[in-house]
């Protein structure tokens, strides 16, 4: 009987745990109802059955699909997007995707191919973007030609290809993107080339090859979007082989990991025979470089010269004065002055990003470049006890300003007097010093965006931001103010054109009711991350139809005259906030449940108190305060019976008493 | 009812195998006289593999490194956040970009999702001498859009 009750035990348990395995199985994630569904990792064998017809966008990567035939996703004719990466996918069989005339992408990246049949590719009406990486392609032959008319990219990365030559009658008339990166082509001939002349615009990514020879005359004439030879050693065979044709960007950066010669000047006087606008040659070592360097770069109008180990540019480069954008990013300059910038007089962008050492900007450095509208000095270390006119003198175009995550500046009344057109200044994560009640911003009258996150600001100079009219779009995030409240006076009282304010980590316990009275514009405003409690929302009952942020503070119950407020806006954020669901926030739990579609984040809008509901989601809480109809009927009931059983007892006492006379 | 104790027993030992199926496997990066380097991914969807050339409480800079991994996430922007702690406590925190968009710094930077990875060779590490001791070193390695793309519980002992 034991072994019995023991076997059927054994049977039951081990029938459950299975079942929990099966259970967490074959479940997809809806991302957009009857739309959009993603089944990667589920070890899935076949389309599930819970899947409607009508998806259009399929991510069922990283399962077992040893075989496409024409069955297996039969039934989802209105797939527009099909990504079938890693499914252990050897073959494609015919007409797989007959039925499917919407399908625009398919990804067969990392999928083990054996054999694509003629016609596994027919049926899609615009086959758009087709991904093979990785899929041991040793031959373009392999690709079935059948249906690529309309084909606009064509991924063939990390395969086994040599030869880049298509089968003659290769449809490339719609490509705009072929993707080679890490193949083994080390050779491109005239030949090869040839069934690419019908594409107009091709992006063509080398990326990864050992280019070791290029057939002279191979690009003569072709006009290309982007040719991307990065890693290649040998720079010069590019740069001569490239000869005659056309093209708007060239990258020809190296890598950490690729052990590139060092560049000398002769290497770039192929560059004379390029028609080119863009050139990337980040990581490259340019071991004599002067002016004569640049011989041929005077067509060019945007240089990336990235991590190029450089102290210094020479001075008196001719012919560079079409240069329009230079990116200097990850070099070692001292003083900005070394980058000689009065040989790029047309420049109208310039990025100076992430120097490895301590950059001085120096006076006036930049003084020769009156057109530039884009300055980027960020993360390179600056520190300058007064900024920044004499550092930016002469910059009376400048538009965009980056100064973020630098050392401590110090600022004074008009500091940015120099260029009086910025329209958007981040100085984010650099600490600012301004000495009394200056106003460094004070002729900026066209800037639109600051961004001041975590400057260490004094809050309490209540001319800090004057002379910022046209301002919409303050960034304070982690900046403290006095007493850790906002009062009725405040730094913001003169931006009446703000329309996006971020307060967020700001150590914040309360904002006075009149405090934002003036910024009648708002329509974004972010308070999240404070203290702050229901009582803050009082100020911003002047404001209508706002995305308001209080995620992560510290609200507990919100009074029902603040509920108005709440109601006229059109999109809040409660999360996170440790809030009451007992009957004292009854109104506001009952006015949430009826505005669902307002609130953001309400998965993590849960109840702190009462302990019994902490955790509970506010939209699922159900509370009965006060009596209500069936509590009064019991209770005339209850009543009613103890009256009749008061009535019933005085008389068995009396009768009880006489009969005991 | 000994019979009932033996069900439990084996269903109990099968689940907790089944459940430490899960975990991966802890694998060492290295063990020297005086160095043990070993790790385990933390990333619920799969294991990689990871090795240094060297193993030595005088760490050189330039390490070379062997690296193998499925990606399961496009790698157009990837960022590193490695996590030191000694004895519960938190030593260093830092994050170091590996690829972006405007500086990809290695050959597989731009790869996709799917992609079996293969890198060996040298990252421009700092070389620095490891003190005595126990550490947790938490690293983990996501896109731009915070996917994660590897997850690493290492521990390092230097005796």
């Amino acid at each position: 009987m034991a072994l019995r009750t023991s076997c059927f035990l054994l049977a039951v348990m081990f029938s459950a745990s299975c079942k929990a395995i099966t259970s967490s199985d074959g479940m997809c994630t809806e991302k957009e109802a009857n739309n959009t569904y993603n089944c990667e990792n589920l070890g899935l064998t076949e389309v599930p059955n819970t899947l409607p017809n009508t998806t259009e966008f399929l991510e069922f990567g990283f399962n077992f699909l040893p075989t496409l035939e024409n069955t297996t996703f039969s039934r989802l004719v209105s797939l527009i997007f099909l990504d079938l990466t890693r499914c252990q996918i050897n073959w494609v069989h015919e007409d797989t995707f007959q039925n499917h005339h919407q399908l625009n992408t398919i990804v067969l990246t990392g999928n083990p191919l054996i054999f694509m049949a003629e016609t596994s590719l027919n049926g899609p009406k615009s086959l758009k973007h087709l991904f093979l990486i990785q899929t041991g392609i040793s031959n373009l032959e392999f690709i079935p030609m059948h249906n690529l008319e309309n084909l606009e990219s064509l991924h063939l990365g990390s395969n086994h290809i040599s030869s880049i030559k298509f089968p003659e009658n290769f449809p490339t008339r719609n490509l705009k993107v072929l993707d080679f990166q890490n193949n083994g082509i080390h050779y491109l001939s005239s030949e090869d080339m040839h069934v690419l002349e019908q594409a107009t615009n091709l992006s063509l990514n080398f990326n990864g090859n050992d280019i070791k020879g290029i057939e002279p005359g191979a690009f003569h004439s072709n006009i290309f979007q982007s040719l991307k030879f990065g890693g290649t050693l040998n720079l010069s065979v590019v740069l001569k082989g490239l000869q005659n044709s056309t093209t708007q960007s060239l990258w020809l950066g190296s890598y950490e990991d690729t052990d590139d010669q060092d560049l000398t000047s002769a290497m770039f006087d192929g560059l004379c025979d390029i028609s080119v606008e863009s050139i990337n040659l980040q990581k490259h070592y340019i071991s004599d470089i002067s002016s004569a360097t640049f011989r041929c770069f005077t067509q060019l109008q945007e240089l990336d010269l990235t991590a190029n180990h450089l102290n210094e540019l020479p001075s008196g480069i001719e012919g560079m004065k079409a240069l329009k954008k230079l990116v200097l990013n990850v070099n070692s300059f001292d003083q900005l002055c070394q980058i000689n910038a009065a040989s790029f007089p047309s420049l109208t962008d310039l990025s100076v990003k992430g120097n490895i050492r301590k950059l001085d900007l120096g006076a006036g450095c930049l003084e020769r470049l009156e057109n530039l509208q884009k300055l980027d000095l960020s993360h390179s270390d600056i520190e300058a006890s007064d900024c920044c006119n004499l550092q930016l003198k002469n910059l009376a175009l400048l538009q965009y300003l980056n100064l973020s995550y630098n050392e401590p500046l110090g600022l004074r009344s008009q500091a940015f007097k120099e260029c009086p057109r910025l329209q958007g200044l981040d100085l984010a994560f650099t600490h600012l010093y301004i000495k009394g009640p200056q106003s460094p911003f004070q002729n900026l009258h066209l800037l639109q965006v600051l961004n001041l996150s975590h400057c260490l600001l004094d809050t309490s100079n209540q001319h800090f931001l004057t002379g910022l009219v046209d301002l919409r779009h303050l960034n304070l995030q982690g900046n403290h103010f006095q007493d850790r409240s906002i009062s009725k006076t405040n730094l913001l009282q003169t931006l009446s054109s703000l329309e996006i304010l971020i307060l967020s980590s700001c150590d914040l316990l309360f904002i006075d009711k009149q405090a934002f009275q003036s910024l009648r514009k708002l329509s974004h405003v972010d308070l999240s991350y404070n203290s702050l409690t229901g009582n803050s929302i009082d100020a911003l009952s002047h404001l209508q139809g706002i995305y308001l942020n209080m995620a992560a503070n510290n609200i507990h119950i919100i009074p029902s005259h603040l509920l108005p407020t709440l109601s006229q806006q059109s999109t809040i954020n409660l999360s996170h906030n440790p809030l009451d669901c007992t009957c004292s926030n009854i109104h506001f739990i009952t006015w949430y449940k009826e505005n669902l579609q307002k609130f953001e984040g309400s998965e993590d809008t849960k109840c702190a108190n009462p302990p019994s509901l902490r955790g509970v989601k506010l939209s699922d809480v159900k509370l009965s305060c006060g009596i209500t109809a069936t509590g009064i009927f019991f209770l005339v009931v209850f009543l009613f019976l103890v009256a009749i059983l008061l009535i019933f007892s005085v008389k068995f006492l009396l009768r009880w008493k006489y009969q005991h006379i | 009812m000994k019979g009932f104790t033996a069900a439990l027993l084996v269903w109990s030992l099968l689940s907790l195998s089944r459940s430490s199926n899960k975990a991966w496997p802890t694998h060492t990066v290295c063990r020297d006289g005086n160095l043990e380097v070993l790790y385990q991914s933390c990333d619920p969807l799969q294991d990689f593999g990871f090795s240094v050339d060297q193993c030595s409480k005088h760490l050189k800079p330039n390490l070379n490194i062997r690296f193998g991994i499925i990606l399961r996430e496009d790698i157009k922007e990837l960022f590193l956040d490695v996590a030191l702690f000694n004895k519960g406590l938190s030593i260093l925190n830092f994050s170091y970009p590996i690829c972006e968009e405007d500086l990809p710094k290695f050959s597989f930077c731009g790869r996709r999702k799917g992609e079996q990875i293969y890198f060996a060779g040298p990252i421009s590490n700092p070389g620095f001498e490891i003190l005595q001791g126990e550490y947790q070193v938490l690293l983990e390695l996501y896109n731009e859009n915070h996917f994660t793309v590897a997850c690493a519980n290492a521990t390092i002992i230097c005796s």
